[in-house]
């Protein structure tokens, strides 16, 4: 039998379990289909970073819609606990971008300035800082550290408390998570949809499609083309340490339990989530040349996961035209935007205005033809 | 980079006798393995001990002894062998080579291989009850590991508790050796003969296991250790370290002093490799654990991947020697490098070698039932003792809708510290099993990830093989 719910969001990531949360939050029922106990999930395998610095090169609203999410942050996690949510260890202090040698440090000082150019670029406390400053907050830098680009906007979370709060914090709000439910098809059902997925059949009146990879081949079934792309990244964990990293960095950070994380690295290739042993090597490799104090700690722990990355690497958001009622969310910062995503898109979902309000994530912006 | 026909993970019976069998079939064959020297687990250290302690092979016994002939065989074969080295990650593509990473002296050795045997053999199947994380706990199987390289044994009050052969060899050879005992504390569930009589015919093909484990049952009651029955309800009592056992017996409550707790359960295949490359598994109930999914062959679900020895499922050292020589055997067929009708005929007697050593599994596995208890844990007891996270943590991850360990393990660190989920995953699938109501199978296991077991920054800076 078909159960009904007034939304079905499709994906149990963070940006599905974000979207849901926030439906539940504005009182609206929701399903969450979720796949079973492995699957691609992105949001198992992320750095935990809430990112502002150098996001948006190129898209101004991108930079505004970032800054908006970190701004939210403080009271998004509060707003958790309220609702049985747990403590997801965010810390906003600012973040370093480490630069090895000078040719890093003037391309990372250039790309400050082409920012600074783009009219609305809200980011103007991004700033470069020499190597001594460096050592000041980040004392076991190796020599051939250059320098750094510095926000006071970053931070970060334990991302896997963060997945596991959205779940609990929209389930006490009323939301039903279902796993073991990969989506196999959607249709529109009178004035609604209907989704067949492999735990059953789900009714619903409107439906969210945040499914990662998946809305490559899920929302064209609602009449949308979002063409993301896997991108891969992979991650180390070393052992826990005392405390040596007390400035977060754009690839490197220390967790409440004490491990490091290490990561920041882009790989095309396709949807194998195995190890390149070369690209650990090369992490490795460049965790030797920022921290050499830190050749002999042990790693316990590697993996890569997938990134969901749209062309030109900003969100996607749309509400179909053709299926008025479904929406398509991506992005490859979950963890970043999950504020926003909860707090302020998931309420246009139900308000009506969707895309007016986020023309500029459009995938229109890839189907202009070259002569318009 | 090195390239092999034949990489083998393990210098235990089954490695070994799957080395020296390739070898004689002329494939080029790399033994990886962790220890300095070869035997493996049941026989570590042998060539050291045969060489320089001779007293150690008296009170070890004779199926240690046995180990030093294994040991030359090996030596003369011809295998290319590392020590001391560790493989970390092992990666098989659907096409051609498979790839291994090896850490060894600060830098990782990749090693291109034709075909890979994992024989890593079993590993004791962890014990989670109340207090045994307390300093002086720990299991035989590792005490056992102690006595064979160092000759250090544990400090007295020795208390020994668990079910099944191990425990009653270990009691027998801390006897023979001279270290006092205060208490064997026998966990067997009454009725232990009664559960074997069906299984005892088939078994009696294996009728020298059948003598060896009478003549360990008679040195325990003939030394005047004290032994408890039927004991339940375990705990280690203590502040900074384990003081106390406090457990049930017959009826009764007994607390006795103990520095030193040694706990066996029986023994479960190390999965971590073959869980690595996603190979299938299957539950076994009357184990308890899982086993990877292998052909006749020994081949599993990954092809050109074989699995030999207790890690495919506990048999011990001759039916693991058998199951390697089969498993070399095989492969020597594939490569054409054998002819196929003597190689058959040498297949089919391994084959038979193997399963007379079988023979008495099912009677031991109904004799000694591994413990149901732990399935129904719940409360403060940690399950994963790397993030110790508690048993009632993992059935709350459950209700929060975590289909399996996964989830779970992303909800709550358990399975992500230094041990890799070996001491938790058994644990976490069995409670995950019963807080949904379903089997195993359906709960399934930790993803396995690199490294196996940890490795430093700078080995994994230093990869050779560009080459």
């Amino acid at each position: 039998m078909a159960r009904s719910s007034d939304v079905i969001v499709v994906g149990g990531g963070l940006v599905g379990a974000a979207v849901a949360y926030g439906l539940a939050r504005e009182g609206a029922s929701v399903t969450i289909l979720d796949e079973g106990d492995v699957a691609f999930r992105a949001s198992r395998g992320n750095f935990g970073l809430v990112w502002v610095q150098g996001k948006g090169d190129g898209l101004p609203d991108y930079a505004d819609w970032t800054r908006r999410s970190k701004d939210l942050y403080q009271g998004f996690a509060d707003g958790m606990l309220e609702h049985n949510g747990c403590d997801i260890e965010l810390k906003q202090e600012g973040g370093l971008s480490l630069c090895l040698g000078e040719d890093d440090y003037s391309e990372t000082e250039a790309s400050i300035h082409r920012m600074h150019n783009q009219p609305g670029v809200g980011e103007n406390d991004r700033r470069m800082i020499g190597a001594d400053d460096v050592r000041e907050m980040v004392p076991i830098i190796g020599p051939e550290v250059s320098g750094a680009s510095y926000s006071p906007h970053d931070g970060h979370v334990n991302p896997l408390y963060l997945l596991r709060s959205l779940h609990a914090a929209a389930q006490q709000l009323g939301a039903r998570y279902v796993s073991g439910a990969k989506t196999l098809s959607i249709a529109k059902d009178g004035d609604g949809f209907r989704t067949e997925t492999e735990a059953g059949i789900f009714r619903s009146g409107k439906l969210v499609i945040a499914a990662g990879i998946a809305n490559k081949w899920l929302a064209p079934m609602v009449g949308l083309d979002i063409p993301v792309r896997p991108d891969r990244g992979h991650i180390l964990i070393t052992e826990r340490m005392q405390p040596v990293l007390p400035t977060l960095l754009v690839n490197a950070r220390q967790t409440a339990d004490g491990t490091i994380n290490f990561g920041n690295s882009h790989e095309e290739a396709g949807y194998d989530t195995s190890i390149n042993p070369a690209k650990l090597a090369e992490i490795a490799g460049s965790i030797v040349r920022y921290f050499p104090i830190l050749k002999n700690v042990r790693v316990v722990r590697t993996w890569s996961a997938l990134r969901v990355m749209a062309p030109d690497g900003f969100p996607i958001y749309r509400e179909s035209e053709t299926a008025p009622g479904a929406f398509s969310i991506s992005c490859h910062s979950g963890v970043t935007l999950a504020a926003a995503h909860a707090l302020d898109l998931a309420p246009s979902i139900l308000n009506g205005g969707f895309n007016d309000r986020f023309a500029a994530f459009s995938p229109e912006r890839f189907h202009v033809s070259p002569a318009a | 980079m090195t390239r092999t026909d034949l990489a083998i993970i393990g210098a235990g019976p089954a490695g070994m006798s799957a080395a020296s069998t390739a070898r004689e079939a002329g494939l080029s064959v790399l033994l990886i393995d962790e220890q300095p020297e070869p035997g493996g687990q049941i026989w570590r250290a042998i060539e050291r001990n045969a060489s320089t302690r001779p007293e150690a092979l008296a009170f070890l016994g004779p199926d240690y002894a046995d180990g030093a002939a294994r040991a030359d065989r090996f030596r003369a074969s011809g295998a290319n062998y590392w020590p001391s080295s560790m493989v970390w990650h092992l990666d098989c593509p659907e096409e051609g080579d498979k790839t291994l990473l090896v850490a060894w002296d600060g830098v990782t050795r990749q090693v291109q291989a034709r075909t890979v045997l994992i024989a890593t053999g079993a590993m004791e199947r962890p014990v989670p009850v109340p207090g045994w994380t307390l300093p002086g706990v720990m299991t035989i199987g590792a005490a056992q590991t102690v006595l064979k390289s160092s000759g250090l044994y544990p400090e007295a009050p020795l208390v020994l508790a668990g079910s099944g052969p191990l425990l009653l060899l270990f009691a027998a050879q801390c006897h023979a050796a001279g270290i006092p005992v205060a208490a064997v504390l026998d966990t067997t569930p009454s009725g232990a003969m009664l559960r074997g009589l069906p299984y005892l015919p088939k078994a009696l093909f294996g009728w020298r296991s059948l003598l060896k484990g009478r003549r360990l049952m008679r040195v325990l009651a003939q030394s005047g250790i004290p032994v408890y029955r039927q004991v339940e309800g375990l705990e280690a009592l203590g502040a900074e370290r384990v003081e106390h056992v406090r457990f049930r017996s017959g009826g009764k409550a007994v607390k006795l002093e103990a520095t030193t707790l040694l706990l066996h359960e029986g023994v479960v295949p190390n999965p971590q490799l073959t869980r690595l490359i996603g190979c299938e598994h299957r539950w076994d109930r009357a184990q308890r654990c899982f086993h990877p999914v292998l052909s006749d062959r020994g081949e599993t679900s990954v092809p050109g991947v074989f699995v030999a020895g207790d890690g495919g499922g506990i048999g011990g050292a001759i039916a693991a020697e058998n199951a390697g020589r089969i498993a070399a055997l095989e492969i020597a067929e594939d490569f054409g490098a054998v002819n196929r009708p003597s190689g058959d005929i040498e297949i089919v007697k391994a084959r038979d070698n193997r399963r007379a050593q079988m023979a008495v599994r099912p009677l031991l596995d109904a004799m000694y039932p591994p413990p149901a208890w732990i399935g129904k844990l719940d409360g403060d007891v940690p399950v994963c003792r790397c993030e110790e996270v508690s048993a009632r943590a993992v059935r709350g991850a459950a209700a929060d809708g975590a289909p399996g360990p996964n989830q779970a393990k992303a909800f709550l660190r358990a399975g992500m510290g230094p041990c890799q989920g070996r001491m938790c995953g058994l644990t976490v699938t069995e409670i995950l099993a019963d807080a949904h109501g379903k089997e195993p199978d359906a709960i399934g296991y930790y993803r396995i990830r690199p490294p196996i077991k940890p490795v430093t920054v700078g080995e994994l800076a230093a990869l050779d093989g560009a080459d």
